[in-house]
């Protein structure tokens, strides 16, 4: 673009937006912004095809939701009021089991229910703290008591056995 | 009475009904009630044709 500015630079005048044009910015109109809604639509129509995909792969599959038992610890190096953290039931699923008393021991997928932030046990407080927003969960029953999340954590159940914690099974939730 | 905007009021709907069945489809997801995911995954769905459909109908409409 030719211009008697191109060479005297910095050329004389006092805008300081003079990079923006504003005659030429990109218009919305109606139309345009119509089409943004209709392709708004379609993203999220094939955003849930993998949700409808998984879903229906676990509906087919329910039946045979037990997975292996999985050995979490001895007993005696976990003391109580003391947590671990676990995988379970896959090697990438989180978990924290944490010893209550002498025999109860509670188990949760740590994964908060909110953003999925790796739930922790505060035992001064007794209680399981999300950092990220301040989620808070029961340690007895995985309910939220504080903070953004609305679902329990995914209980765990566990059996002791030999001197041995085992991870059982993910628990459903209760509908 | 002004038509011009109806069909910008009806796709913004469809966006807050899409918005809306995402949220309890990914909530239905986590509760494992895997039915209501495919309910909601299919409202989802449905939801775009009709978009189109509307953004057809009333593209070419005046004021
Ligand atoms: S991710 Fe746990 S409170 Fe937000």
């Amino acid at each position: 673009m030719p211009s008697d500015k191109n060479n005297k630079i910095p050329f004389n005048e006092d805008n300081y937006t003079h990079n923006i044009e504003r005659n030429n910015e990109r218009k919305l109109d109606r139309r345009g912004f119509m089409k943004t809604l209709v392709g708004a639509a379609g993203v999220f129509a094939i955003s849930s095809l993998p949700w409808g995909m998984v879903a229906a792969k676990e509906l087919m599959g329910l039946g045979e939701k037990e997975y292996p038992h999985k050995k979490i610890t001895d007993v005696s190096k976990l003391a109580i009021g003391d947590a671990m953290n676990f995988k379970f039931p896959g090697d990438h699923d989180d978990a924290i089991l944490i010893r209550l008393s002498e025999k109860k021991y509670v188990a949760y997928q740590n994964a908060c229910t909110h953003l999925r932030c790796p739930v922790f046990w505060v035992k001064e407080e007794g209680e399981m703290i999300c950092p990220c927003h301040h989620g808070k969960f029961d340690v007895e029953t995985g309910v939220p008591t504080a903070g953004p999340p609305r679902r329990p954590l995914p209980e765990i159940q566990v059996k002791v056995e030999n001197g041995a914690v085992y991870a059982v099974r993910v628990k459903r939730y209760e509908v | 009475m002004k038509f011009k905007f109806i069909g910008v009021a009806l796709l913004c709907a469809f966006l807050m009904m899409n918005i809306v069945f995402t949220q309890f489809m990914v909530h239905q997801f986590y509760y494992e009630n895997y039915i209501n995911v495919l309910i909601f995954g299919g409202l989802n769905i449905v939801v775009f044709p009709l978009a189109l459909y509307t953004y057809k109908k009333t593209k070419y409409e005046k004021a």
